[in-house]
Order: structure tokens, then sequence, then C-alpha cells
């Protein structure tokens, strides 16, 4: 059993010790803010404030419902005087077949017509992702991320070969 | 950010200093180069190494900071820096031993010399050749002879007045007191995802100026290739027809037709996503274009309009973790996808109740996710990368910026996540903050670098074109409903009102409405292009060929909010 001497010279240098490094961590903090604001690297805070305000401004105020606000636009008039119908009613040509059909209906008689069919497909996200995805190159490792980053990546490997071909269009960007 | 900063690569020295470097040049500097030690976190510290703990000269204390006197080599405490400098005349600076900064023992501060700051630079291992051609230029030369270089392209795209004549005729049918070119979208059956971005496209200042001031030819393009399919033909059919002074809302359906003949596997009635199809669209026209044009011999870029407008280089640098040694990549990017920040949200919230509630904490900014997405990012213990350097596996770091900016910046909210436990992925409908004027110093590569270094004063490669950072934003894609079911609509600004593009309907909203929305995608244009594009918004030029355009009546008041 220790002395209660001995128990309170401990405590007293760990606390020293805790104290040393937290005066060393914050003279570093110090340091570092320092030499950015004089060489005038410092962020413009107060123009971020700014629109950080406006936002919250904005969100409070299109919250409240007493706000004539946004009304749902597809029953009003749009700014030229004109109202439509929620489906497109206009009428033209179908560039494949020739037969009249209705403007809101096309893309599906488009894809009849053309004979593509529809497809299940997982939603990917390529261009940057790729890029940040990569290392240095040739590694075998597969990429990581705390953030769903990693999950999107997955999702490009188990596409189907339709999004396998799609993986690549950022590789025909690249120059040779 | 370096150009228009002086005191960046030119800070303004203290007297002392400036009598020191007067009368000891860089000697001291280079005395204590040999003693600087690098750190693989791009730290520097001074190790003296023969004499074991330094202490002070005055006191023998160890503890608190110390400084290395630059002329003596005698370390003294803080308390001590006085005395030294009083009982030596002279000896006024020193050098932090832990930071490997300077400092003014009579000024009592921290002070900055980009000299010193060469030296420190010259342990660390950077990994980026060199340009040794310019050795001794100082930086601020350097940027102001290539300052120019960054102008060029741009400049091409945004003056329209070498474009052809401007023609206005009255047309009747077009109500006159809104901006050019806007015009509803019908929805052709779930194609609201398509609208949304043709939306965006057609109001991209640098890109709307291209075709419409003939830039793709038709007649040309047809004589090159027959009637092969070629979006950006269909897309000047697009740019026309919304920019005539016909307000009824467009049908864009032969784009349609065509792009899923150049996206067949995109091609079905389903529900699909805005961001893909934009990506899809840009290499549509860069693949046509990249069969018949030349590539640009001196720079390499792709000079597809799609590439010249969106196009911008993404850095990866990967560290290894024990001698510091980097490997940098350059990968061509015409967006950046980003993760929301979610990490705002700490446990450490509930500790918080008692102070006032800061509501910045708990939310999501853009700023934050570009911030996530140039963060430094610890490879885990199981991703080791062989270190050439070390010739053995390694743990790394990577950290990801911006070489190079577009002149339209697209970035995308990747706002999906998967969820292990339901194993389907789920849309995360987090409000995200967004500016509507970005600044996009911090993120670029010459920023990023710096700032790992301990923003040491040193030249980076692409500081001299680290020019045009100020963007300003000109449309948002909003996304509402769910991942599987859900509804685009597009908001505009032009001549800094906002417009909300739904299909076919086209209405004015307040500002506030597009803060509050939930973005998707954002598209910011560089600050020049954006006041430009507003001006040029009176008097757009148009070839004989075309329909009337009508000149936007300034006087009119705001009809509704």
């Amino acid at each position: 059993m220790s002395l209660p001497n001995e128990d309170n010279m401990a405590s007293q240098l760990s606390s020293h010790f805790f104290g040393d490094l937290l005066d060393s961590i914050i003279v570093d903090v110090a340091s570092e803010c320092h030499r950015i604001a004089r060489l005038g690297l410092d962020r413009n805070l107060e123009d971020e404030e700014e629109e950080l305000r406006l936002s919250a401004q904005a969100r409070v105020r299109v919250a409240d419902p007493s706000n004539s606000g946004e009304a749902n636009s597809k029953y009003v008039v749009d700014i030229f005087g004109q109202s439509h119908p929620s489906v497109a009613s206009e009428v033209f040509e179908c560039m494949n077949c020739g037969r009249s059909i209705v403007a809101g209906r096309f893309a599906p008689h488009l894809e009849k017509c053309m004979g593509k069919g529809r497809k299940a497909r997982p939603k990917v996200t390529r261009s940057s992702t790729a890029a940040q995805n990569r290392y240095s190159r040739g590694s075998p490792v597969s990429t990581y991320s705390p953030y769903s980053n990693s999950t999107s990546s997955n999702r490009l490997s188990n596409g189907t070969s339709g999004v396998a071909g799609e993986e690549y269009l950022n590789g025909t960007f690249q120059e040779p | 950010m370096s150009l228009r900063n002086p005191s960046y690569t030119n800070p303004k020295p203290c007297k002392h200093l400036e009598d020191y470097k007067l009368r000891h040049g860089l000697s001291g500097y280079k005395s204590i180069q040999r003693h600087l030690k690098a750190t693989p976190h791009g730290r520097t510290s001074v190790e003296m190494l023969n004499t074991g703990v330094p202490r002070c000269n005055s006191c023998n204390g160890f503890q608190g900071r110390l400084y290395l006197c630059l002329i003596c080599n005698s370390v003294s405490c803080l308390d001590h820096t006085l005395l030294h400098t009083q009982s030596e005349d002279g000896h006024d600076l020193a050098v932090d031993i832990e930071r490997a900064e300077l400092y003014c023992c009579v000024c009592c501060d921290q002070v900055y010399d980009p000299d010193f700051d060469k030296v420190v630079m010259s342990k660390h291992n950077m990994g980026v050749p060199r340009d040794d051609k310019h050795g001794d230029e100082s930086i601020g030369e350097r940027l102001v002879k290539r300052r120019r270089l960054g102008l060029g392209v741009a400049e091409e795209l945004v003056d329209l007045k070498k474009s052809k004549q401007l023609v206005s005729m009255r047309d009747r049918r077009d109500k006159s007191c809104y901006p050019l070119g806007l015009r509803g979208l019908n929805n052709l059956g779930s194609t609201c995802f398509m609208n949304s971005v043709l939306q965006a496209l057609l109001h991209a200042p640098p890109f709307r100026n291209y075709f419409l001031s003939e830039g793709h030819n038709h007649e040309a393009c047809r004589r090159r290739s027959g009637d092969r399919l070629c979006l950006s033909c269909d897309i000047d059919v697009v740019f026309s027809a919304v920019f005539s002074g016909d307000r009824a809302p467009y049908s864009p359906a032969h784009f349609l037709y065509s792009w899923w003949q150049h996206s067949a596997n995109l091609a079905s009635y389903e529900q699909q996503d805005a961001h893909e199809f934009f990506i899809s669209v840009l290499d549509g026209i860069h693949e046509k274009e990249d069969k018949s044009r030349n590539r640009n011999r001196d720079s390499g870029d792709c000079q597809c309009i799609a590439h010249r407008v969106f196009s911008g280089l993404l850095r990866s640098d990967v560290t290894c973790m024990t001698c510091g040694s980097t490997s940098t990549t350059y990968d061509p990017c015409v967006d950046i996808s980003v993760d929301l920040d979610t990490s705002n949200f700490s446990p450490t919230d509930t500790v918080n109740k008692r102070s006032k509630p800061n509501e910045n904490s708990s939310i999501s900014t853009l700023l934050g996710c570009l911030d996530l997405f140039t963060r430094q990012e610890k490879l885990g213990s199981e991703q080791k990368l062989f270190c050439e350097t070390c010739q053995e596996m390694r743990d790394s770091v990577k950290q990801m910026s911006i070489r190079r900016l577009p002149l339209v910046l697209c970035l995308h909210i990747k706002r999906f996540e998967h969820s292990a436990v339901r194993k389907t992925w789920r849309k995360i409908d987090r409000y995200l903050q967004f500016p509507f004027s970005l600044d996009m110093t911090p993120y670029l590569s010459s920023s990023i670098v710096r700032n790992r270094f301990g923003n040491r004063i040193f030249s980076v490669e692409g500081d001299e074109s680290d020019i045009n950072t100020d963007f300003e934003i000109f449309a948002v894609v909003t996304h509402s409903g769910t991942l599987e079911s859900g509804h685009y609509v597009t908001y505009l600004r032009l001549r800094n009102r906002w417009y909300k593009c739904d299909d076919a309907w086209i209405t004015e909203v307040d500002e506030e409405i597009v803060r509050a929305s939930q973005c998707y995608m954002m598209f910011y244009v560089q600050k020049m292009l954006y006041q430009k594009a507003d001006e040029d918004l009176s008097s757009l030029p148009l070839s004989p060929r075309r329909d009337a355009y009508l000149p936007i009546a300034s006087c009119c008041e705001r009809l509704f909010k």
C-alpha cells in the first residue's frame, strides 16, 4: 500500500506533465494561427458567416407556414402568364417511327419504339470519385473511407456490365 | 490568393529582422540548416545533436518554449530571451526550437522571412519535381510573369464581340421583360432529370456563349461526318429553340432520342440520376469532338467545348508516414463529387447544452464538404502502400486538392448512403448550406500543399494559375423525394433574380427559397464570367439563320415575389 504522500506526488506530476503538454499544444496552435494571420492566408470569415446567416434566415422564413413562399407551381400560372396541364400536351411526330405522340408520354413510347427495355440499375457516381479513390498506380488495396465514399466505390464494382462500361467513361477524358 | 496578397510573398519584417539581415544575410540561416529536422507530417524542428536536453542559458530551465539565438547559438527560455538580447548587443533574432519559427526577442513576436522558410523547406522531401530553372527568382517575380497564362482560354469564350453581328428584331410572342433563354421544358415522361441539367447547361455562360455564337457549325459538322450522331448539334438545336424568344414550353424530344442513342445503357423510361446524365452528355460532346478536332498541341488539353468549360484538374498526394515522401498524381475531372460533412454530429454536443447553442456547428455546409474532400485522410493499416524511398509497405496519408479550377465548377453532393443493416441505398435528405459566392482558394493544391508544410513561404507548382478563384453560383439542381422516385427542379440565377425551372413551369422565386432548398448539384462560374454574362444577356449575337432575339427591357419592376 502506498503512502498518501506518494499518491499526491504522482497525481501532481501527472497534472504537471499534462499541463506542459497542453501548454505546448496551445503554443503550437497560436504559432500556426499567427503565421496564417500575419501572412494573410486566413479565410474570409466575415463573408462565410454572412452566407451562413442568410441561409439560416432563409430556412426560418421558408419554414414559416404563414409565408406564401412557393406555391405548388404545377397549379399556378408561370411568369409568362401561361398555364400548363400536368402532363405535357404538345403533340409531335416520333423521329423513330413517325407516329404522333403526346409529349408527356413520349419517353415511354420511345423506349418501346427503340426497343430499349427497362433496366434495374443502381445509382452510380463517377468523375471525381474515381480520382479520389485512386492512390499510387498499381495499388492492389481496395479503397477506404469512413464515409460513403467507399460504398459508392463498391457500387461501381458491383454494377451490371452496363455500369462497368460507364466506370471508364471518365477514362475517355484522360489525355493519352 | 497569392497575387492579391502581397504580404504572403513579402511579409513586412520588423526593424530588428531588417537589421539582422543587413548585417548577417543568410549566414545564420545556413548555419541552422544542418540542425533542422523535418518530420513526415510537414513540420520542422531544430535538433542540437550533441547537447542532450536543451536548457536555458540563464535559468537552466528546460520546460516551455526554448529559443536558439541565430548569432551565438545560445538557448533561452521565453522568460529570458529579452535578457539575452540586452546582454548581447544585436542578438535579437532567435529560432523556436520546437517549430523552427523565427522569433524577434525585442518585439517578443514571431516574425517571417521568405529566405528562412526557403531554408526550412529545403529539408522537406516535396515529392514534386522542382522547377530548377527558377532557382533564384523570387516567388513574386515568377507569379507576376505567369499571370497572364490563366486568362487565355477564358477570354475567347467570354468575348462575344468577336462573334457575329448583333441583330434585334421584335418578336410579338415574346414576353420581353424576362431574360432571354428562360423557357420551360416539357417533361416527356420522368425526364425531369434531363430538363434540370439542360437548364443549367443552357445558362452556363461560356457554354451558352459558345453555342449562341455558332461555335458548333451544323453544316461543317454534317459535311465532316454525314448523318452520324452528334450531341453538340442536338444541343445547338435546343439552344436555338430556348433562346428564340418563344416562351411556350419546349419539348426536347429529339435531344432525348439522340442521347439515348449515345448512352444506350441509360436509355430506358425510368427515373434517372441527373448527375449521371450530366456526365453522359459531356462525354457525348467530347467523344464526337475528339474524333474530328486536333488537340491543342501546346498544352495537350482537350479543346472540346465540354472540357474547355467544365474540365479541371485534381491532385492526389499520398504521403508515407515514415519518411514523408509523397507520390503525386493528377486526374482531370469535369465536376467534383463530395460527401456530406455529417461529422459535425459530435457526442460532445450534449456537453455544450449549457452554453449558447451554436447553430453553425451542427449544420452541414458546402465549405465543410470541401474541407472534408481536401482533408488528410489516414489510410488504414490494412491499406499500407509501398513506399519507394523506404522500400517497404508503409502507413500512408492521402490528400486531395484542386490543381486547376474549371471555368464552370459543378459540385455534386453525394446524397446517398448505404445501410449495412438493411443492405440498401438510402437518400440523405440532410440540409446543406451553400454560399452564392464561393472562394475556392483554400482548396487549391497550392494552398493545401502549403498548409501541409506549415504554411511556409515557398512556391508550389500552380501558384501562377491560381488567379481566378472567385466563383458565383448560377444554377442549383435540387432533388426531392427518394432514391427510387423523386423530382428534380433547377433554380437559375439570371441578372441576380432567381427563377424556378420545374419542367414546363418557370416562376420567379425569392433567393430565400433557393437558399433553403435541398441542393444536389450546384453550378458555379468564375466571377468575371458571371459579371460579363449579365451584361451580355442584353445583347446576344445571332447568326443570320436564326430566329430573332429581343433585347431585354431593363426598366421593368419586379412583378411579384
